[in-house]
């Protein structure tokens, strides 16, 4: 059987599209101006809609993210509107979960990340881990105080591709060789990419406790994961 | 016997002698010469210009400073090992270090005592004749433990290696011994030091005592020693009229609140106070404190290091050539320079006043965000994007570490009654431009500087009877630390209080 459609359902149609994509770019804006209560209006009206969590995800959340790395980066925004970007994403990416998860929707990568053993800080270790899951990364968190053999034990249960460290203290950041030798004994040094981050650390730090890379800031960590990856 | 070498220094007028290929900086920290970095090579604080003579520049010269510095002979002390006799440009510190006057009542003793401030900065020391409370002479000193790290972590971090910790213990003592030596040639000949009261933060402490720094390296902070400490002088290095004194080390509070801040809290009566009263050490460790005759909470914020210059870009501490007043009338800013010099830097004052100006002139958004660039301050020193998120970063985390112990106390800005300010900074800082930067919350006239209570505070305590144990005893029972960041509030607040 063939319907023939009118000009009215395909100018309904084209309208119905315009519609969707003004939605999302709305739901961009309200992200990326870290208005948490309007993206999550916007995010259910989508889905309403019947728009798919991953259009969603793709089209409106993942971009919003990159923008706020790129301001951050040009020095317009800073922690406060990272913060609030990154809360507006995390309320949107709850609602769109199962969703992703029914969809059998693969992450660009897996990271566990924490904050080393004998050290508490955590706000850069969180907006790292926001940025990353703003770029389309899935991030297994361990928060503060994070052993050498619970990053291992982590990476192996979570099949991670990478392992992030932070460390804000020249005083803990001695934890951070200690984990790349616990990955080693582990067999599972090849299989993952290590990054470090923190006021502490350093470019020259990371080489020469031989991990993969040094992230000067949030921004940086998502590039860093994204490259040694291998995705762009 | 190894080839030595001179260097001098203009116009100082002084010269130093070391053996070629020697580290310079070894002989230099006692000029006054800054190593915010602990001689990492990672900052420009110690950067002193050769006018004649040749130093070959270094990876970490080229990668500080620029073509048009190296060529003029700027080269960083820290990395510089001199093969040749030198000339070096270096001015005198000078002693812009915070002593006290203040008149206080005690009980008269017999013989002579000495009060002693040692701060991650600068250490300060007073002969007292305690007989009528008269100051007999005062010594101020840079902490010579700052050529190994402006912060106290560095120093923490050096502490836990094999002889790093001996290394940091003696140099401490040396500058004590030595500027107890200095008070007690001036003082009344053959008179005996029969006591002395010391006090500083948690850190200083078990640096100064040789106690083992590891529990301070890492969560929870949690040192075993917090009690007061009682020596000889002899046993810490003192000679002559001062090796018999009757020595004491004030108990710190918790964590890294140390015996300085319990100085602050006896000299400013916040334990005897009846209404809710605070106060700031704004120094390098940020010390919170609130509360009254009915309890006190403490806190330390670390955020100091933004305030002393560390991160700023032309950062210095307070001494000559620093700008520490910055005003603005009609879109012009005028500035003062310590000393009357040119300018070379901005010290934490001139860093909360040239931050005050660029917000009332719209160079700087309440963001933070500075969309013209660079905004010039005076002759060759600007402030900079990186400046004003350095500074965004110290005054959040102490705008919420006030924050939260309000709301510990089950209190608010309106409740305070008096909020004290001590120490250097706290003395130099424009109150109204604190304000408006979002650094305090309080009306100017709940805001009253206090000097350095801490020095005040140890020498009460040298006054107070039994040796102090009933007083100290009885302020300490008072107190409760409080660790900001497990409190689950500080991180939201902390970014929130970051905008201006």
């Amino acid at each position: 059987m063939v319907f023939l459609r009118g000009q009215n359902d395909v100018s309904r149609e084209n309208a119905e599209v315009e519609e969707d994509m003004a939605d999302l770019k709305l739901l961009h804006d309200a992200v990326l101006n870290g208005k948490r209560k309007d993206a999550e209006a916007l995010t259910q009206k989508a889905l309403d809609e019947g728009a798919e969590a991953i259009a969603i995800l793709e089209k409106a959340l993942i971009p919003a993210m990159n923008t706020v790395g790129e301001r951050f980066k040009a020095g317009e925004y800073f922690v406060p509107e990272m913060l609030v970007a990154a809360k507006a994403m995390k309320t949107c990416m709850e609602m769109l979960r199962s969703r992703l998860k029914a969809k059998d929707y693969k992450p660009l990568g897996r990271v566990v990340i924490g904050t080393v053993r004998g050290d508490l800080h955590d706000i850069g270790k969180n907006l790292v881990k926001m940025m990353l899951e703003g770029a389309g990364f899935e991030v297994v968190d361990l928060g503060v105080d994070v052993s050498p053999e619970k990053f291992v034990e982590a990476a192996r249960q979570n099949q991670a591709q990478v392992v992030a460290m932070s460390a804000l203290l020249t005083t803990t950041m001695l934890a951070m060789p200690d984990t790349v030798k616990a990955l080693e004994s582990a067999g599972m040094r090849k299989d993952v990419k290590v990054i470090v981050g923190g006021a502490a650390a350093t470019d020259a730090f990371a080489k020469e406790i031989k991990a993969d890379g040094y992230g000067a800031d949030a921004y940086s960590a998502v590039e860093l994961a994204k490259s040694l990856i291998g995705k762009k | 016997m190894s080839r030595m070498v001179t260097v001098h220094l203009k116009p100082l007028g002084s010269a130093v002698e070391l053996p070629a290929g020697a580290p310079l900086a070894d002989a230099l920290v006692v000029f006054g010469v800054e190593f915010p970095c602990g001689g990492r090579g990672r900052c420009r604080g110690c950067r002193v210009r050769v006018i004649e003579g040749s130093l070959a520049p270094t990876d970490a010269d080229r990668a500080r400073l620029s073509a048009a510095e190296l060529a003029e002979g700027w080269r960083l002390v820290c990395q510089a090992r001199p093969e040749t006799d030198l000339v070096l440009e270096l001015r005198q510190w000078s002693g812009l270090v915070l002593a006290d006057e203040t008149a206080f009542p005690f009980d008269p003793v017999e013989g002579l005592g000495v009060a002693v401030d040692i701060g991650t900065t600068t250490v300060v020391a007073q002969l007292l004749d305690l007989t009528n409370g008269r100051i007999l002479g005062t010594e101020a000193t840079i902490n010579p433990q700052a050529r190994f790290g402006a912060d106290v972590m560095s120093r923490i971090s050096m502490g836990t290696t094999p002889g790093g910790r001996a290394r940091l213990t003696s140099v401490i003592r040396e500058a004590v011994t030595g500027m107890i030596g200095r008070l007690v040639h001036g003082a009344p000949a053959g008179e005996p030091v029969r006591r002395a009261a010391i006090v500083g933060n948690t850190a200083m402490h078990h640096l100064f005592l040789g106690f083992d720094v590891a529990p301070l390296a890492s969560y929870p902070f949690r040192t075993p020693k917090l009690g007061t400490e009682r020596f000889r002088g002899a046993e810490v290095g003192w000679k002559g009229a001062a090796a018999e004194a009757s020595a004491c080390f004030l108990p710190n509070l918790g964590g890294f609140v140390g015996s300085d801040i319990l100085g602050v809290i006896l000299a400013t009566r916040i334990h005897e106070s009846p209404s809710f009263v605070g106060s700031a050490d704004l120094g390098t460790n940020g010390e919170i404190v609130f509360g009254g005759a009915a309890g006190i909470v403490v806190a330390s914020t670390a955020a100091g290091p933004a305030f002393e210059g560390a991160r700023i870009s032309q950062g210095m501490r307070a001494a000559p050539g620093a700008i520490d007043r910055v005003t603005c009338e009609d879109g012009r800013l005028s500035a003062h320079v310590i000393g009357g010099a040119e300018p070379q830097g901005l010290c934490g004052s001139g860093l909360v006043d040239a931050v005050a100006c660029g917000l009332s002139m719209g160079a700087i958004a309440p963001s933070g965000r500075m969309a013209a660039g660079d905004m010039a301050v005076a002759g060759p020193v600007s402030l900079r994007q990186s400046d004003v998120r350095e500074l965004q970063l110290a005054k959040g985390a102490i705008a919420a570490g006030i924050q939260i112990l309000m709301k510990q106390s089950g209190k608010g800005a309106g409740d305070v009654g008096t909020f004290f300010l001590a120490g250097a900074f706290g003395n130099s800082l424009d109150v109204a431009n604190a304000r408006r930067i979002g650094l305090l919350p309080f009306p100017m006239e709940t805001v009253k500087p206090v000097g350095n209570a801490a020095l005040l505070g140890a020498k009460l305590g040298l006054f107070a009877p039994e040796g102090g144990g009933p007083l100290f005893d009885s302020v300490v029972s008072k107190v409760r630390h409080v660790s900001l960041e497990q409190d689950p509030e500080f991180q939201d607040l902390f970014a929130e209080l970051m905008a201006f």
